[in-house]
């Protein structure tokens, strides 16, 4: 009896195979793609206060970390099984490339360049360069043309000294710090008048240095966009819409407003609610 | 006893030892030595050569219903993929990608209204007589964007932008009726209306837009989902056929050299005319689901795809021409304006630039391309990168590109010569080469129209090749079916009846 029913099984299961094997031939090998996983593991940065910072025990903090965890959450991922790792501006595109991180989240500017190596889903926010000073200072320095002559922190590596001197020609005067941290407390510690980076950086900066040396302020006279996307596989069209999608729910049911409020609201951040435009996943 | 140690031939239960080796054939008597009873398959099968005969019938009816059944179901995703590309949602998606262009247009035509004041004359007529035309074909759009959403996440989007739209049109109409009270001349208008302008502008910019332009992602998704499933169905409805039809075949040839072997016949006719007819059958299905695969693929990636794309292409060098009128508008957001108007450059025609100075000269050198080998990145080069199958068609797209490359150095030539003059401190005179400019963009916007004209001739092409490549097979199968079944029953009658009368 057993050989009888087992023939035409197996032709099925043949012919079956056969199908499968066509159908999968179009859409993107689907076994890979975010929209079937059970554990995502998420690239983060591990020193930017208020992004992404690692803590003295380990975990991740920041408004990356947070919107990593909703959206592997909105992509049916638990949080439990959700790991951080730490990317830097060097090792993110490699790190998506070779599979070790899913997604990143780690103030990842969409640029062509990169559009050519990793797929990128959102933007989940556009940043802005602005520039942070200490409070006394706010009323003279109103916007970045007013750095002319004043001492600007520069940290090697980074766009944003250069975006100002070079770009705009601004003729401010460099004061070289390790790292925006650095720039911080040669801010605090009055060595330098101000701090010009992305706006989110700068607020996490100004909620670190809240309660202790003087009272910092950001100008809030934004001169650039900086879209932060997710980065993702190039070739996951699927997984990149998931998270497109993801990131409208996450503004639609205030998720993306109450965690920018949480992360940025106690610095005086004059942040956007609204959904960015999306670079689109094809 | 050495016979016995030979393998026995397979299916038969080895003698046990000690016995007389059982005779080959023919001597068998059944009361002596009984056929062993039928094991496995064998045991289904039935006995008598009419049974045969009739099993196999019916094989060959149920395998020939099966192929038909899959043909249907293959022909109908076919037929369906076709109309939800071709004349549904795929022309949606190109109005609603269209809507961002009409919004972009709305806000531009606002800061020209404003900009030029009272004093031009009828400018001012003109660029509101535009807004007005733009804001309805906008509420067209969005009213095709909304039907088309099929999802709750799109469904709030769409929503959002009608909301964000009104708000938008109220803050428009004080910042104009300020405008005309304080009967400005030509130039940026009093700082009460630059900051009702900025309010109207910044909701445009960071609320309607990157909503309705999202919305025509999640509507392209939409077309590309079924465009993958669709095509996934036909494929694999044509594995099918070939899978049952094959089947088919070989139960029909079977047929006839069994009945060749008990009757005695040479050749059934009617039953070797149903196995030709088979085949003829799984040929044309097979080949005409390759055809229809390729027309969705065809309509899909070289029409389709570039349309959708091109029209963002124009989304975002309308809003970047904005931002280069909100420049000389708002000296307050200058740098702002200037920064984001080389990152959407980039977008449109990326080329590694640090500023737009260094941009400009990067693009006037040199945008000659091959084919497929285009040194530029961003929308434009992945247009002059995109494979096209006929010679004819590529070198038609190269023509077009080629235009729209060269308007677009002119555009990019002008806005440099724009900044000059500002950052020159010659802002009338900026203000006054405007419209020469706007002509050039105009122009530039047109040519990229007319090269997504040739991918709309494409896919027009494909989804009309695709409709003429099912019509008919819904009237062909039952026809084939009621055939193919005749004549294998002409075929098979004759034999059973002959076995009948001879019994």
């Amino acid at each position: 009896m057993v050989e009888v029913r087992r023939r035409p099984t197996a032709g099925v299961l043949a012919a079956a195979l056969l199908a499968g094997a066509t159908a999968c031939g179009i859409a993107d090998a689907d076994e890979n793609s975010l929209r079937s996983r059970d554990r995502l593991v998420i690239g983060v940065n591990a020193d930017q206060p208020g992004l992404g910072e690692r803590t003295a025990d380990g975990s991740y903090r920041g408004f990356d970390v947070d919107v990593g965890k909703d959206i592997a959450r909105r992509l049916g991922v638990p949080g439990g099984n959700v790991t951080f790792k730490r990317v830097t501006s060097a090792t993110r595109e490699t790190m998506i490339q070779n599979g070790d991180v899913d997604l990143v989240v780690a103030s990842y500017s969409v640029t062509p360049e990169r559009k050519v190596k990793v797929a990128f889903a959102g933007p989940y926010y556009v940043a802005h360069q602005d520039v942070l000073v200490r409070d006394s200072d706010a009323r003279t320095i109103r916007d970045v043309h007013d750095l002319r002559g004043r001492r600007l922190c520069r940290v090697p590596g980074s766009v944003s000294f250069p975006r100002v001197h070079d770009e705009l020609g601004v003729a401010a005067l460099p004061v070289e710090a390790d790292g925006y941290t650095g720039c911080l407390d040669a801010l605090t510690s009055g060595r330098l008048d101000a701090v010009s980076t992305d706006d989110l950086i700068l607020g996490g900066l100004a909620a670190k240095a809240a309660g202790s040396g003087p009272k910092l302020r950001i100008v809030n006279a934004p001169f650039t966009d900086e879209p932060y996307g997710v980065g993702v596989r190039r070739g996951d069209v699927g997984g990149c819409e998931a998270v497109n999608k993801a990131i409208t729910e996450m503004y639609q049911d205030g998720t993306a407003q109450r965690l920018l409020r949480k992360w940025f609201a106690p610095v005086g951040l004059a942040f956007t609610t609204t959904v960015p435009q999306f670079e689109g996943c094809v | 006893m050495t016979a016995v140690q030979h393998a026995p031939p397979a299916g038969r239960p080895a003698p046990a030892p000690g016995r007389p080796p059982a005779r080959r054939r023919g001597a068998a008597r059944p009361w002596r030595t009984p056929e062993p009873p039928p094991t496995g398959v064998a045991r289904l099968l039935p006995h008598t050569v009419a049974g045969r005969v009739r099993a196999l019938t019916a094989l060959a009816a149920v395998l020939l219903v099966a192929m038909l059944a899959v043909s249907w179901w293959a022909i109908a995703n076919a037929r369906e993929g076709v109309r939800v590309i071709g004349q549904d949602a795929g022309p949606q998606v190109v109005a609603t990608g269209d809507l961002y262009f009409q919004l972009t247009d709305m806000d531009a035509q606002l800061a020209n209204a404003l900009l030029i004041g009272g004093a031009a004359g009828d400018g001012r007529t003109q660029a509101l007589a535009r807004y007005d035309e733009n804001r309805q074909k906008a509420g067209t759009a969005l009213l095709k964007a909304a039907k088309l959403a099929d999802e709750t996440t799109e469904d709030n989007t769409a929503r959002d932008v009608l909301d964000a739209l009104g708000r938008y049109e109220y803050l428009a109409g004080r910042a104009l009726l300020l405008d005309e009270q304080s009967q400005h001349a030509s130039g940026p208008p009093s700082d009460k209306v630059i900051d009702l302008y900025r309010q109207a502008t910044d909701l445009m910019k960071l609320d309607v837009l990157p909503k309705a332009y999202n919305l025509t992602l999640d509507n392209g998704t939409l077309v590309r989902h079924t465009y993958e499933d669709k095509r996934s169905a036909v494929l694999a409805g044509r594995t099918w056929i070939m899978v049952t039809g094959v089947a088919l075949l070989a139960v029909l040839l079977g047929f006839q050299l069994y009945l060749a072997r008990r009757f005695r016949r040479l050749l059934n006719v009617p039953l070797a005319l149903a196995t030709l007819g088979t085949l003829a059958l799984l040929l044309a299905g097979a080949t005409m689901l390759s055809g229809q695969a390729g027309h969705l693929r065809k309509a899909k990636e070289e029409g389709f795809d570039s349309i959708l794309a091109l029209s963002r292409t124009r989304a975002i060098s309308n809003s970047a021409a904005a931002d280069e009128t909100r420049f000389l508008l708002d000296p307050g957001r200058a740098d702002a304006y200037e920064q984001v108007y080389l990152s959407k450059s980039q977008t449109v025609l990326y080329l590694k630039a640090g500023n737009l100075t260094e941009y400009n000269q990067a693009v006037q050198s040199n945008l000659a391309f091959e084919p497929g080998r285009a040194k530029f990145l961003g929308f434009l080069g992945t247009e002059a990168n995109r494979p096209t199958e006929s010679d004819k068609r590529r070198a038609q797209l190269a023509d077009a590109l080629g235009k729209a490359l060269k308007d677009y150095q002119k555009v990019q030539a002008n806005d440099s010569q724009m900044r000059v003059l500002v950052h020159g401190g010659q802002r009338e005179q900026a203000v006054a080469g405007r419209s020469a400019s706007a002509a050039d963009f105009t122009e530039y916007d047109r040519s990229l129209q007319a090269l997504a004209r040739v991918h709309q001739t494409a896919f027009d092409e494909a989804v009309k090749d695709g409709d003429d490549g099912t019509s008919g097979w819904y009237a062909v199968l039952p026809i084939a079916g009621v055939v193919i079944a005749a004549l294998v029953f002409v075929g098979v009658r004759p034999r059973l009846a002959e076995y009948r009368w001879s019994k």
